[in-house]
């Protein structure tokens, strides 16, 4: 009993290092990436009051750096209860048609109200994103998988078809270039009075949190919660809506973000294990860093100019989604479960989602 | 298989034949002035290239689509499901990022076009070898890694762009990349050239077709030099698809359907028969769509949209309905 | 046919270790052994399916791998467990495919009458416009035994054929395989699960463990309790039926 409190004191410990970790590198690249940029900024002209520095600082920089911070907590968070809630690892925003389906509620909202405000183009995303999200789920579950890899490959093709009907729709009516904003998404449109919809993603964030727990137990398979006494259906479209919200919310001010809902969840369970109350904060943390690295490279690499991040994670997130697969691939769905054997349990459910292998 | 099978596919594969060569001449022919010879004369004179085009590109992702999905043993699969286009459009940008858009390379089509399918040939057969290798031939892992090298590949392309030229990247972007707007239609010479000769050099790989979609072990059974045949062919079909994409831009799932198509339609194992039925169903549904775009959507929508919302259906539909995939 | 120190290993383990004999000619050899001792990896590798490490198999006096593809096909011809044909074929398609190495795609008058021997010999003629897909697990084996017959080899090495069929089907492949060898003269090479099917239809057994050839011989010199308790690690009892030493293990 005494080693194995200790031993619960050691993960403890250890699991605390690692928050701490990620949270002090968040903290000094986020002060660190205030002053990058065109125009040169230096805490020292800040300090002694030089307004016009100081409002560079409050209109773009610091927004900049708030819409980072909130996009990467909110995408790996929404990827993390999707792969929760499905409990298949291939599963986020991108290969769950979310990100295609906000973009074309956002198309939508330009055709049908051309005056519209970010918060009309906010409220179609959130529709369609949440309508795509449940469809794409609905569709998964009814279907016996042979693989687990199979539901990322139909999410990407639905993806791929919903963007079709988008562009479609796009040379129609003549919007291609209205539209191009939000398909490569980047954060040099980020501005004071342009962004604060992404906010919304901290009490979702927040509310995820409280049901991480439920999360957990709905992901553990539809008879294991009806055991526990909790709601399947109600908790799952509550939490697939949650992801969507999130995802919608991004999308409508910075544009499309792929793999970081895919990738940064992987990462972190691989350390961590898959008990989503002890990685829901490192997986945010990770998130926002992962995001925010990306941008200060997208910012550095054509000085002044700058790439939309968008193409920094295409590049870097599609390179460490095949290091995950090819590793998954050769040590099997166990060893994605480095983490504390507390959590082993939760590789077990063998849903519809994840039969096939090795059964 | 029994001769009249064999004779009904035929009249199947005249059919098709007859329905191209009538949508080719309506693409010729409608909505021309032929009182004017002057300008019938010219309307031929924009329209023959793009058809021609139109045909080779067919031919060749038609007839590599097929090769490809019988070398791997799986119809659902297609080169460029797989990301050999994008592939393609990036060594395309690389050479002009690297060589200068003012270089001899860059201004001459052909000489541009030279380059990128010797260099096409090298880095797909490394990549894709690197990838089947490393997947062990699983085919839902291949696929998945190949969707997502598309989206690796596009990334760097436009990213190439960008840093080319920041301000007008979205001009270079489209006289970097062919598309239906702006068929490719310089090269058409030196593609059919390409073409031949690859025909030619894998006439006795394409005789094995055959015996190959009996899987690795019965065809090194009937005595099958394997691994050289296989390597051979995805050679020819990698320049395939280089040549396509050279043309007409990337588009996805045009293989992919006409492919399944041509098999659904014959139901045979005859590759000399699938082929020509695949390349036939591409040719129709490029230049009838093209028709369709061009006269009654007056160009607003362009051809590649359609196929990639119809292919994504297709393809969903495949997936979902296989017992084996 | 003569297997020389043959040697496999995958990922620095060693499956097949160093193993030596040699096949006589016109009888049946059943190779048996637990799962993972290394017979179908054997079976793999005299066939030129799967490449050796080091050693030798020798065929007809010659290295396996110095013989033409095309050439060897004409004299040894394996059925190996996996045939899923994607393709939509007939039967007798499927058997004319066995002609491939003779005659390429273009089937002779002679071709076709090969072909309708083996479909006969094989009482296929009623499937034999049956696409394959559509056949019984044992009519399937059937239509593929049709074509190694086509292909009209001297030897004939088949991967676990008894493997998914019931009893009765089981029963009627292991005939066939005697009959290959009775009727036809052919020298049949299989790798066998069921020791007593084994026991039953061979003439020659040879027991692999552990990627090492345990016992090779007769069926009477290998088919005994201890050699059997040895190589399966679990009690055996041996009776005497038919003439064969069939084995009970408990």
């Amino acid at each position: 009993m005494l080693t194995n409190s200790i031993h619960q004191e050691a993960i403890f410990i250890k699991g605390i290092r690692s928050t701490l970790i990620l949270a002090g590198a968040l903290m000094a690249l986020s002060v660190l990436s205030l002053f990058v940029g065109v125009i040169d900024l230096t805490p020292a002209a800040l300090f002694t009051g030089n307004l016009e520095q100081l409002s560079i600082f409050l209109t773009s920089r610091l927004p900049r750096l708030l819409a980072i911070l909130c996009t990467g907590i909110g995408m790996s968070v929404a990827g993390l209860i999707m792969q929760q809630l499905c409990s298949n690892k291939f599963v986020s925003p991108t290969t769950g048609a979310t990100i295609s389906s906000a973009q074309l509620g956002i198309l939508l909202a330009l055709l049908f109200m051309p005056q519209s405000t970010l918060w009309s183009r906010a409220i179609f995303a959130f529709a369609t994103a949440v309508g795509g999200t449940w469809i794409f789920v609905w569709f998964i579950q009814r279907i016996q998988f042979k693989d687990a890899v199979m539901v990322p490959l139909v999410g990407i093709m639905f993806g791929n078809v919903i963007g079709g009907i988008t562009s479609y729709l796009a040379y129609q009516y003549d919007m291609t270039q209205a539209l191009a904003s939000w398909l490569v998404g980047h954060f040099s449109l980020v501005l004071k009075g342009r962004y604060e919809i992404v906010w919304l993603t901290v009490p979702l964030v927040v509310l995820a949190f409280l049901f991480a727990n439920h999360f957990n137990i709905v992901g553990l398979g539809k008879d294991f919660s009806k055991n526990l006494g909790v709601p399947y259906n109600v908790v799952l479209f509550l939490g697939l809506t949650l992801a969507a919200m999130i995802t919608a919310s991004i999308v409508v001010v910075v544009g499309a973000i792929s793999y970081i809902g895919l990738i940064v969840p992987n990462v972190v369970a691989m350390f961590k294990g898959d008990n989503i109350r002890g990685t829901l904060v490192d997986t945010a943390l990770f998130g926002a860093l992962f995001v925010l690295v990306c941008d200060m490279i997208g910012r550095v690499v054509i000085f002044p100019y700058e790439l939309p991040i968008e193409l920094i994670v295409g590049i870097l997130g599609s390179l460490i989604f095949i290091g995950l697969l090819f590793y998954r691939l050769k040590h099997g769905r166990k060893a994605v479960r480095l983490g504390s054997p507390s959590s082993s349990s939760c590789s077990c459910p063998v849903s519809a989602l994840e039969g096939g292998e090795e059964a | 298989m029994n001769l009249t099978a064999v004779r009904s596919n035929r009249n199947k594969l005249m059919l098709l034949a007859v329905l191209v060569l009538l949508c080719a001449a309506a693409y010729l022919l409608v909505e021309v002035n032929l009182d004017s010879p002057k300008l019938f004369a010219y309307a031929m004179k924009i329209r023959t290239p793009k058809l021609i085009a139109m045909l080779i590109t067919a031919f060749a992702i038609g007839g590599a689509s097929l090769v490809f999905q019988s070398v791997i043993n799986n119809t659902i699969v297609t080169p460029c499901l797989l990301g050999m286009n994008s592939l393609y459009t990036l060594i395309h940008t690389a050479v002009v990022f690297f060589l200068g858009s003012g270089s001899i390379v860059a201004t001459h089509a052909n000489l541009s076009f030279a380059v990128d399918v010797l260099l096409m040939g090298i880095a797909a057969t490394i990549i894709y070898s690197w990838i089947f290798q490393k997947t062990n031939h699983n085919v839902l892992y291949v696929l998945l890694v190949g969707t997502v090298l598309t989206s690796f590949f596009g990334s760097i392309q436009t990213t190439l762009t960008r840093v080319m030229d920041p301000n007008e990247y979205d001009t270079l972007l489209s006289t970097l990349v062919a598309s239906f707007s702006n068929i490719n239609s310089e090269i058409i010479l030196l593609s059919v050239v390409l073409l031949g000769a690859i025909v030619w050099f894998l006439r006795k790989d394409l005789a094995l077709l055959d015996v190959l979609t009996l899987g690795k072990a019965q065809a090194i059974n009937l005595g099958v030099d394997y691994d050289r045949c296989i390597r051979r062919l995805l050679l020819g079909v990698t320049l395939c698809i280089a040549v396509a994409t050279a043309m007409v831009g990337p588009i996805s799932f045009l293989g992919l359907i006409i492919a399944n198509l041509s098999r659904q339609l014959l139901k045979t194992y005859r590759h000399s028969q699938l082929v020509l039925g695949s390349a036939l169903f591409g040719m129709l549904v490029l230049v009838g769509g093209q028709l369709i775009v061009e006269h009654v959507y007056t160009y607003a929508v362009p051809v590649s949209v359609f196929i990639t919302v119809g292919g994504g259906l297709y393809f969903l539909y495949l997936l979902l309905t296989r017992k084996k995939v | 046919m003569r297997i020389h120190e043959l040697t496999k290993q995958y990922d620095g383990k060693t499956v097949v270790d160093a193993v030596s004999f040699s096949i006589p000619k016109g009888k049946v050899i059943s190779l048996i052994g637990p799962n993972g001792a290394g017979k179908s990896t054997v079976m793999g590798m005299i066939s030129r399916l799967i490449a050796h490490d080091s050693g030798l198999v020798e065929f007809e006096g010659k290295d396996i791998g110095k013989w033409k593809s095309k050439e060897l096909s004409k004299r040894l011809a394996i059925l190996t467990q996996s045939n899923n044909i994607q393709m939509k074929l007939t039967v007798r398609e499927l058997v004319s495919f066995g002609r491939f190495p003779y005659s390429g795609n273009r089937i002779t008058p002679e071709d076709s009458a090969i072909i309708d021997r083996a479909i006969a010999y094989m009482e296929l003629e009623a499937f034999q416009d049956r696409f394959i897909d559509e056949l019984s697990g044992g009519q399937r084996q059937r239509a593929m035994i049709a074509m190694v017959i086509a292909q009209d080899t001297e030897y004939v090495l088949l991967d676990e054929p008894t493997n998914n069929l019931d009893i009765y089907h089981a029963t009627n492949m292991m005939k066939i395989v005697r009959r290959l060898c009775d009727e036809l003269g052919k020298t049949v090479i299989l790798v066998l699960h069921e020791i007593n099917y084994a026991a039953f239809y061979s003439d020659y057994i040879c027991a692999f463990k552990n990627g090492s050839v345990a016992k090779f011989g007769t069926v009477e010199e290998v088919i005994t309790k201890e050699n059997l308790s040895d190589i399966y690690q679990v009690d055996f009892e041996i009776l005497n039926i038919a003439g064969k030493p069939l084995s009970i293990y408990y």
